[in-house]
């Protein structure tokens, strides 16, 4: 029935009815927007909505430290805010490996990107072809004390694309021996001092893993190789690279490992299994504690697991990875680094103030040093503090023996080479694989991507 | 009721009369535009670009479509282990979740059909999971497969089973996703058989028991057969959205250990954006679709079908 | 047995199924069974929930202890202030809101008119305007994901909440159910209204729409918990932790949490909440739009 002095005739029985969805839906609407807005989160909103920055003046800065490391940057962070209260400090921590790296790019590339972030200097140069890092340049680190002399020179020198800089190294973090030092003793392996003799050469290594395997009762040594790729990596390369062996060349288009050398450093490594020397099977969090147990009186990895063993009260010390197949020593690292990815919205007092920040987190390498990483700060590392800082200092001269993972698009830590390598190589110290059957696996799968033509 | 919403055509029994035919066109123009609009730049055309972007080498960090690639990254993909191997864990997930899905979604409807009162309780218990985000979803049951802390091994170690590494284990990750999958989605397939359970004449049933049919016999010869258009309908749209299945991978493993659980998407999402290649992630995921077009066809036809001999 | 059917209770709820109140003992045996079974599955079907709750109420030493118990030796509620407090969660309520709320208006407007066009208006070629837009259900979102990005980094609209709004509008289907409901329509009313001199519009706005209350709140539900729920697509064009929604907020920082479960577990309700606030107030509205329509993925 409708109203015909009307000329928008209504439904009987629904008064009010064409106007309640549409008004209920845009009430709330606007009742939210206006609550949102009022709230103190107006600024990402804005960013939201129009692309406007968000925080200005204050640094946003994306790590990737979990565990004992990120609450060890969470007291770097600390320490900066309390230097500088006249600079906020938004702090996020992501991921580690390839979710963080993606989440970087894509940050990067939609124009809001952390003004610093870190990245393994593996991984950097990949971010560098990609065009998403900004080149340091040395006036304006002079301007907060930063210059090529006060660095860890082989970190340093890795780091530089075309001689430009693009990362600032915070520290080497290398693959290392820890010890038990009971059954260390026990099987009369540590010095007057209490330290492990050094050991030189294959002999004196299977040597001493079997002195420590009836000392222990169980097991020589213990290495994570069960669903775990990059220790397995890490020590296949140091011993590789004791040989003088290299896996990649031009930027990853070419293979370049040596059959002979890849296959003498495999079959040491297995025959660790077979001579029931380290356990067949071990995952990461079980090697762990085979070693904080007593059960392992070699325990191989890098040396963040420091704060691990000092909370659970194991008696333990560090010293390098032996030169067990080299005339030149090497051992396996990478480095943490602070970069700044691009970004066109950034001004000088932006820089200015994220170049603050990387200098405050230089200054405060004694704390990160207590995590076990060996700082590339040179003022500090140098200083007698750091000298005192055992069993950190123990170990620092390996630094620069480091030998960082091959430059390609595809390499870097926590990368497809590593899943891919490391992977291969867990398989062969597991026994699943031969050691020449495993060296065609790896040809084969790192083939495919050297094929590939960089997408950077 | 709405319940053939989607299967009925419009009922409209006579022609219609012409509303306005000399005006018909400039207002329809102005009602179609803004949606057309928005089809087309965030539909079609991202359809056309990703497949121009295909036959090209193109990278997310550099400017262009890259180097002509013609159909190298077909060539790529189709011989790719890595690729084939996402697609046959997109597969084994969705051959792992929908069988329990239609049948425990099933049962449960037939249990909660013979109750008279607080039906509400058991559609809310099945229910809730399915309106919960699935990074929710995903957080919550990594917590519960936790090792040594997670509530699932502490109450098998208490009946003296030693739990697998339920998210760790290459050979349980793909079944510990599954059974999380499964609480989560089987409200939806419960809600849908409850519904209707409910639209069945309960003299059907009389009929058969006069003529001495036993309660299991009823369920095979009535129920069943009567419910087979919800049941296509629950079975195809299970097996299209797991075919898209992406976030519990992504949340709960990371597509691991070791890529074990990487389904097809997240290869797309780790080659497109990882690797930075959105010319052989174009490639990729037009095959995928491809997959994806010919299982909705095979829905089509189906429901085209049940629907002529209704 | 034969006193069943001559029962007129029992031929009057000829629609609800089997019917609980069957006089044989046996049945009643049998109900019970049914029901006991039920409750025990939905009991084990809501200790996923429970237990979050419960990890939630924990301090979160309690929750890394062994041995695992539901026990709470000193309940409270740190978890939930300690992840208020730290200020992302709001800012991922807030993106979480605008973008599910614009989308659910955007696409109720542009879906509603589209439809109403194919439906009630006559015009050259409206088959294949229909056909066109149908087809769109036949491309998933999912595997647009890769060219899209390129084209909203060209746009310039990453990080915008643009950039996950304006590709979650265009869906077919809401045209679809729309149409459904235009298609239905009298059409008394709007040749009245003509003859009365309404313009298009005020046919649309005034008669059309009001009486499609039902595919408004349908769609209007659906469309605001899939938007909610969209995790794949926000991910990518969603970079900074400030302007996350919830889903990708909750699957990135989780790293941050290491051992802290009690915040992990609370950070993950809190996420869930406004979803299960908006189920526990529509619960019958999105049962019966599931029912009846079979949406959703």
């Amino acid at each position: 029935m409708s109203n015909t002095s009307d000329p928008s005739p209504r439904i009987a029985g629904h008064p009010g009815s064409q106007v309640s969805r549409r008004g209920f839906l845009g009430g709330t609407l606007a009742v939210a927007a206006a609550g949102i807005g009022l709230s103190a989160c107006a600024s990402p909103v804005a960013a939201g909505l129009i692309g406007s920055k968000i925080d200005p003046g204050t640094v946003d800065y994306w790590n990737l430290f979990g565990g004992g490391d990120g609450i060890r940057m969470e007291a770097m962070e600390a320490g900066f805010q309390a230097t500088h209260r006249d600079i906020g400090l938004q702090s996020v921590t992501l991921a580690w490996g390839n979710p963080y790296y993606t989440k970087l790019s894509l940050a990067t590339l939609g124009a809001q990107p952390p003004n610093v972030a870190i990245s393994h200097l593996t991984r950097m140069k990949t971010l560098v072809a990609a065009n998403l890092l900004q080149e340091l340049h040395p006036e304006d680190l002079a301007r907060h004390g930063m210059s090529a002399d006060k660095f860890n020179r082989r970190a340093w020198n890795t780091g530089l694309v075309n001689g430009r800089i693009y990362a600032i190294p915070l520290d080497t973090h290398p693959f290392v021996c820890f010890y038990n030092t009971q059954v260390c003793k026990k099987a009369g392996l540590l010095d007057a001092q209490g330290k492990l003799k050094p050991i030189q050469g294959e002999a004196a290594f299977l040597d001493a893993l079997n002195r420590a395997k009836q000392a222990s009762g169980q097991y020589g040594a213990v290495i994570a190789i069960t669903n775990e790729n990059a220790t397995p990596w890490r020590i296949f390369q140091t011993l590789y690279s004791q040989l003088g062996g290299q896996v990649l060349a031009d930027d990853g288009r070419r293979i370049v490992l040596d059959d002979a050398k890849a296959t003498r450093a495999l079959k040491l490594l297995a025959s660790l299994n077979t001579k029931g020397l380290i356990p067949g099977s071990m995952d990461y969090q079980g090697s762990i504690a085979l070693f904080a147990g007593g059960k392992a009186a070699f325990f191989f990895q890098g040396e963040w697991e420091i704060t691990t063993f000092q909370t659970a009260k194991t008696p333990f010390g560090m010293a390098p990875f032996p030169n067990v197949l080299g005339g030149t020593y090497a051992v396996q690292a990478d480095s943490h680094t602070l970069v700044l990815p691009k970004n066109p919205k950034q001004n000088r007092a932006d820089l200015d103030r994220a170049l603050t920040f990387v200098r405050s987190m230089l200054d405060q390498s004694g704390t990160w040093a207590e995590g076990g990483h060996v700082p590339a700060w040179l003022p500090y590392r140098n200083s007698a503090d750091y000298a005192k800082l055992t069993p950190q200092s123990n170990y620092a001269s390996t630094a620069d023996f480091a030998v960082y993972d091959p430059q390609a698009w595809y390499s870097g830590s926590g990368s497809d080479f590593e899943t891919i390598v490391g992977g291969t190589v867990g398989a062969v110290i597991a026994g699943q694989l031969q050691p020449a059957a495993g060296i065609a696996q790896i040809r084969s799968k790192l083939q495919v991507l050297a094929r590939t033509d960089p997408p950077t | 009721m709405t319940t053939q919403i989607i299967a009925r055509p419009a009922a409209t029994p006579r022609s219609k009369k012409v509303l306005d035919s000399g005006r018909g066109g400039r207002p329809a123009l102005g009602f179609l535009a803004p949606f057309v609009i928005l089809y087309l730049l965030f539909v079609i055309g991202p359809a056309l670009y990703g497949l121009l972007m295909s036959f090209f080498g193109t990278s997310l960090v550099r400017p262009g479509l890259g180097t002509f690639a013609g159909l190298r990254n077909y060539a790529e993909a189709l011989g790719s282990s890595d690729f084939w191997s996402s697609l046959w864990h997109t597969v084994w997930f969705t051959i792992l979740t929908t069988p329990p899905l239609v049948v425990i979604g099933f049962v449960f409807a037939l249990l909660a059909e013979r109750v008279s009162h607080g039906k509400w309780f058991f559609r809310l218990a099945f229910f809730a999971p399915y309106i919960l985000p699935s990074a929710v979803m995903a957080l919550i049951w990594v917590w519960l497969y936790t090792p040594d802390l997670g509530l699932i091994s502490a109450a098998l170690a208490k009946i003296s089973i030693t739990a697998p590494t339920w998210l760790g284990d290459p050979n349980w990750a793909m079944i510990s996703i599954a059974i999380a999958t499964i609480w989560w989605t089987l409200g939806f397939n419960f809600v849908l058989y409850l519904a209707g359970l409910q639209d069945i004449p309960r003299e059907l049933y009389e009929a058969a028991s006069m003529d001495g049919a036993g309660r299991f016999q009823q369920i095979r010869h009535i129920t069943i057969p009567l419910l087979a258009r919800t049941t296509t309908l629950v079975i195809v749209l299970q097996v299209i959205a797991s075919l898209k299945v992406f976030d519990q991978m992504y949340i709960m493993t990371g597509g691991g250990p070791n890529f074990s659980t990487r389904p097809a998407l997240q290869y797309i999402y780790d080659i497109g954006f990882t690797d930075y290649r959105v010319g052989y992630g174009a490639a990729a995921s037009t095959l995928f679709f491809i997959l994806v077009l010919a299982v909705s066809m095979v829905w089509f036809v189906m429901t085209r079908r049940q629907e002529r001999q209704a | 047995m034969a006193s069943a059917t001559a029962d007129p209770t029992t031929v009057r709820s000829s629609r609800k199924g089997i019917a609980a109140g069957d006089p044989q003992r046996s049945s009643r045996a049998f109900n019970r069974i049914c029901t006991g079974v039920l409750i025990a599955f939905s009991l084990l079907w809501l200790m996923p929930l429970l237990w979050a709750l419960d990890t939630a109420l924990k301090p979160n030493s309690e929750t890394a202890a062994l041995p695992v118990t539901w026990l709470i030796k000193h309940p409270t509620l740190d978890a939930f202030r300690s992840i208020l407090g730290q200020g992302d969660i709001w800012h991922w309520y807030a993106a979480s809101f605008i973008i599910s709320a614009l989308t659910v208006v955007v696409t109720l407007l542009t879906a509603s008119m589209a439809a109403f066009a194919l439906s009630q208006l006559r015009f050259r070629r409206r088959g294949f305007a229909f056909g066109f837009i149908m087809a769109g259900i036949m491309i998933p979102g999912q595997v647009l994901i890769v060219p899209l990005f390129r084209e909203m980094g060209a746009m310039h609209l990453l990080n915008t909440y643009w950039a996950v709004i304006l590709p979650q509008v265009p869906t077919a289907i809401a045209v679809f159910v729309f149409k459904q409901f235009f298609d239905g329509l009298p059409h008394e009313l709007e040749e009245s209204a003509r003859i009365d001199g309404a313009s298009t519009w005020q046919i649309y706005r005034r008669i059309a729409m009001p009486l499609t209350r039902p595919a408004v709140a349908a769609v209007a539900i659906f469309t605001f918990v899939w938007s909610w729920n969209n995790l794949l697509w926000p991910l990518l064009v969603l970079s900074n932790p400030k302007l996350m929604t919830i889903p990708v907020g909750l699957a990135t920082v989780q790293g941050n949490f290491g051992i802290r479960y009690a915040d992990t577990m609370a950070a993950s309700l809190l996420g869930a909440l406004p979803l299960i606030v908006l189920f526990l107030f529509f619960q019958r509205q999105i049962v019966e739009g599931i029912a009846g329509t079979g949406l959703k993925g």
